[in-house]
C-alpha cells in the first residue's frame, strides 16, 4: 500500500466537494436545521401547565399548609387555577383546559398537626391530599406530579419537621445541570455524521461505477485498498469538521454542556465515519443507479436514529429489539462521545467501545477491499 | 520478440451468456489494430480483459508478455473507457493530476505531461474548467489526455469516437495515427466501420468471435466490395472465409 496514491484519491474526494458549493452546504446546514429544530422544540421541560386547585383547607388567616404548599409549586412549570368544586374542576381536565386538579381536604392544617402531636384517630383521607391528573401524556403528567411533591416536601421542611426518611439528589455525579438537550445533542451529530458519510459514500461509489471512473482506476496502479483508504480518509476529515461545526453551534445556540476532552470525541465521531464509508462502499455494490442508492437512506438512518440511544436509552428499547441495537456501530459512537462530552470519560473509560468502533471499521474496510478486488 | 497483446482461446461467461466465445488474436507491436463489431459483439468485454478489470472465464491473454489480470503492467497500459471516466466535479486540470498521482508521476511530470496533452488535445483555454461545463467532444478528447497522461507503450481504447462529430473523429484518428509512428501500440474498438480504414489491420468480431481478420485493404479484396461495411456485412451473412 503507498500512501501517496492514498492521498490522491483523498485529495480527489475533497476537491469534488470543494467544488460543489451545494454539496459543502447541505453538509453542514441541513444538520443544523436538524439540531436547531430539536433544541427548540423538543427542550424536554414542559411550562405552563394549567393544574386546578380545590381547597378545602380553610384557616383563619393565612396560616393554612395548603397554601403554604401552592405558595411552593413551581410555577414556570405550573399554572395555578382554583375552583371550588372538585367536580368542576375535574370537568376542566375533561374538556381538555387543564391537565390536573389538586384537591386539599378539609381541615388538612388541623389533622396534620394532630397527626404530628401523636393523635393516631386522625383519618388518613383526611391528611391525603388527592391529585387527579390526565395521564395520557406522561410527559406532561409527570412533571406535575414532580412539582406537587417537590412542594410538599419543602413545606413540610420548611416547618422544621423532619420527614422520617430523606432522598437527597442534588449533587450530581455527572451532569450537574443537564437539559434534554445535553442528552441527544451528541447523539444526533454522531448520527447526521453517520447518514452524510454513508449516503456520500453510497452515491461517490455507484457515480464511480457508473461514470467508468471506477473501471480506470482498477486498470491502473493504485490498489483497491489504497481506494478503500483514500476515501476513509477523506471522509474522516469531512465527519469530524462536519461534527466540530455541529458541536459549536450546539453550545452557542443551546449552551449545551461540554466537560470533556472535544478531540478525543472527534476522534471518536472520525472512527465512526471510516466504518460509514466502509458500509458506504458495501451498499454501493448493491445499488446499480443513484436513484437506487438514495432508497438506502431509510435502511441506514431510521434504524440508527431510534435505536441507538440517541433519545431514549438502549435500556428503554424492549428486549428483544436490543440485539439489533447492539449490531449498530452508532449505538457505541453514541455512548463514547456522550460519555466525553458529559461526563468528561477518558480513552481509559471509554475504549470498549472504541475497541467495538474499530472492529466494525477494520471488519468493513477488508470487505469494501475485498469486493473491489473481486474480479467478475 | 513476443506480440503486445496475444489472446488465446479466451472465453468469457456472464452467467450463461457468453460475451467471448474462443477468441484468439495478436497485436503486434507498433500498429493500430482495430476490433470491430455491433454493439454486443463482445468488443468491451475483451478490452476489460485486457485491462484486468474482467477475469477470462477460460483461455489465456498476455498483454506486454504478462498474463492478464497482472497489476505489474497496469503502469505501461492506457485505458480510456467507452464511458468516459472523468470526474465531472473536477477540473481539467484537476482531472489530470489525479490521474497522474494514481500512476506515481510527480508534480513536475504531471505538468510537464499536462501542458504536451492540452496542446494535443487543443484544449490549453479550458484547463480550470469544470468538466461539466465541457462539451461532449471537449470531454472525450480530456478522457484521451487521461489515458496518455503516463505514457503509455499499449493503448486500449474502447469506443473512442463514439458520440463524437466528424471533425473530431477525423483529428481524433490524426492523434491515433501520430501516436503510432512515435511506437505506439494501440487496440481501438468500434463501431463505425467507416473510420477502420485508418487501422493497419482488422479484426471482425461477431457474438463473441473473430469472424474475419486482414488489413482493410485486403478484407476489401477478399470480399470484391468497396466499404469495409459491406464486407463486414458480406462475412457477417456467410460465416466467411476464415
Amino acid at each position: 500500500m503507498k500512501v501517496s496514491r492514498a492521498f490522491a484519491v483523498t485529495k480527489r474526494v475533497l476537491r469534488d466537494l470543494k467544488n460543489d458549493r451545494r454539496q459543502l452546504a447541505l453538509i453542514f446546514i441541513a444538520p443544523l436545521l436538524v439540531i436547531s429544530l430539536f433544541g427548540v422544540a423538543f427542550t424536554g421541560n414542559v411550562k405552563d401547565v394549567r393544574v386546578v386547585v380545590v381547597n378545602g383547607d380553610v384557616v383563619a388567616g393565612n396560616s393554612s399548609l395548603s397554601d403554604k404548599i401552592i405558595s411552593n409549586l413551581d410555577t414556570s412549570v405550573l399554572n395555578v387555577a382554583y375552583s371550588n368544586s372538585e367536580s368542576d374542576a375535574v370537568a376542566q381536565v375533561q374538556n381538555g383546559s387543564a391537565s390536573a386538579v389538586i384537591v386539599f381536604p378539609g381541615h388538612l392544617t388541623q389533622s396534620v398537626a394532630a397527626r404530628a402531636a401523636g393523635q393516631t384517630s386522625v383519618a388518613q383521607e383526611n391528611i391525603t391530599i388527592k391529585l387527579l391528573a390526565d395521564k395520557s401524556n406522561p410527559n406532561v403528567s409527570n412533571p406535575i406530579i414532580g412539582a406537587v411533591n417537590t412542594a410538599v416536601a419543602e413545606t413540610i421542611e420548611g416547618l422544621g419537621r423532619q420527614a422520617p426518611v430523606s432522598v437527597d439528589s442534588s449533587n450530581a455525579i455527572y451532569g450537574a445541570n443537564a437539559q434534554f438537550i445535553d442528552f441527544f445533542a451528541p447523539g444526533i451529530i454522531s448520527i447526521a455524521v453517520w447518514q452524510l458519510t454513508t449516503l456520500l459514500t453510497l452515491i461517490s461509489f455507484v457515480g464511480e461505477r457508473t461514470s467508468g471512473t471506477l473501471s480506470r482506476l482498477l486498470a491502473s496502479p493504485l490498489k483497491e485498498s489504497e481506494l478503500v483508504a483514500g476515501y476513509a480518509f477523506a471522509f474522516g476529515i469531512i465527519g469530524t469538521t462536519q461534527s466540530a461545526v455541529l458541536l459549536t453551534a450546539a453550545v452557542i445556540l443551546f449552551n449545551v454542556t461540554i466537560v470533556g476532552d472535544v478531540l478525543l470525541a472527534f476522534g471518536v465521531i472520525a472512527l465512526l465515519a471510516i466504518v460509514s464509508e466502509g458500509l458506504g462502499i458495501l451498499l454501493s455494490s448493491l445499488a446499480r443507479r443513484e436513484a437506487q442508492a438514495i432508497q438506502f437512506l431509510p435502511i441506514v438512518v431510521l434504524p440508527a436514529f431510534l435505536l441507538s440511544g440517541v433519545f431514549w436509552p438502549i435500556q428503554a428499547i424492549p428486549a428483544w429489539l436490543r440485539p439489533v441495537s447492539y449490531l449498530l456501530p452508532t449505538t457505541y459512537a453514541v455512548e463514547a462521545v456522550r460519555a466525553v462530552i458529559l461526563r468528561g470519560w477518558g480513552l481509559d473509560k471509554i475504549y470498549p467501545d472504541v475497541v467495538v468502533l474499530l472492529i466494525f471499521a477494520s471488519v468493513f474496510l477488508v470487505l469494501a477491499t475485498l469486493l473491489l478486488r473481486r474480479r467478475e | 520478440m513476443m506480440d503486445d497483446v496475444c489472446i488465446r482461446d479466451l472465453e468469457k461467461d456472464f452467467g450463461g451468456f457468453k460475451a467471448i466465445n474462443k477468441l484468439s488474436l495478436r497485436v503486434k507491436r507498433g500498429e493500430i489494430y482495430g476490433l470491430l463489431g455491433p454493439n454486443g459483439a463482445g468488443k468491451t468485454t475483451v478490452i476489460k480483459i485486457l485491462c484486468g478489470v474482467l477475469r477470462p472465464s477460460s483461455g489465456e491473454a498476455y498483454v506486454l508478455d504478462m498474463k492478464v489480470p497482472d497489476p505489474s503492467v497496469s503502469s505501461r497500459v492506457g485505458y480510456m473507457p467507452q464511458e468516459l471516466a472523468l470526474y465531472r466535479g473536477l477540473t481539467v486540470h484537476e482531472n489530470l493530476a489525479f490521474y497522474g498521482e494514481v500512476f506515481g508521476l510527480t508534480k513536475a511530470q504531471i505538468d510537464v505531461r499536462e501542458q504536451a496533452l492540452l496542446k494535443l488535445v487543443d484544449l490549453e483555454a479550458s484547463r480550470n474548467r469544470l468538466i461539466d461545463q465541457l462539451s461532449g467532444g471537449m470531454q472525450h478528447r480530456i478522457s484521451l489526455a487521461c489515458a496518455l497522461l503516463h505514457e503509455p507503450q499499449l493503448l486500449f481504447l474502447d469506443e473512442p469516437t463514439v458520440g463524437v462529430d466528424p471533425d473530431l473523429r477525423a483529428s481524433f484518428w490524426r492523434y491515433f495515427e501520430g501516436l503510432r509512428d512515435s511506437g505506439i501500440t494501440m487496440l481501438i474498438t468500434t463501431h463505425y466501420m467507416d473510420e477502420a480504414r485508418h487501422c493497419d489491420r482488422i479484426g471482425f468480431m461477431r457474438d463473441g468471435s473473430l469472424i474475419a481478420e486482414g488489413s482493410p485493404q485486403q478484407l476489401l479484396d477478399l470480399t470484391h466490395t468497396d466499404s469495409l461495411e459491406d464486407a463486414f456485412l458480406a462475412y457477417s451473412q456467410t460465416e466467411g472465409p476464415q
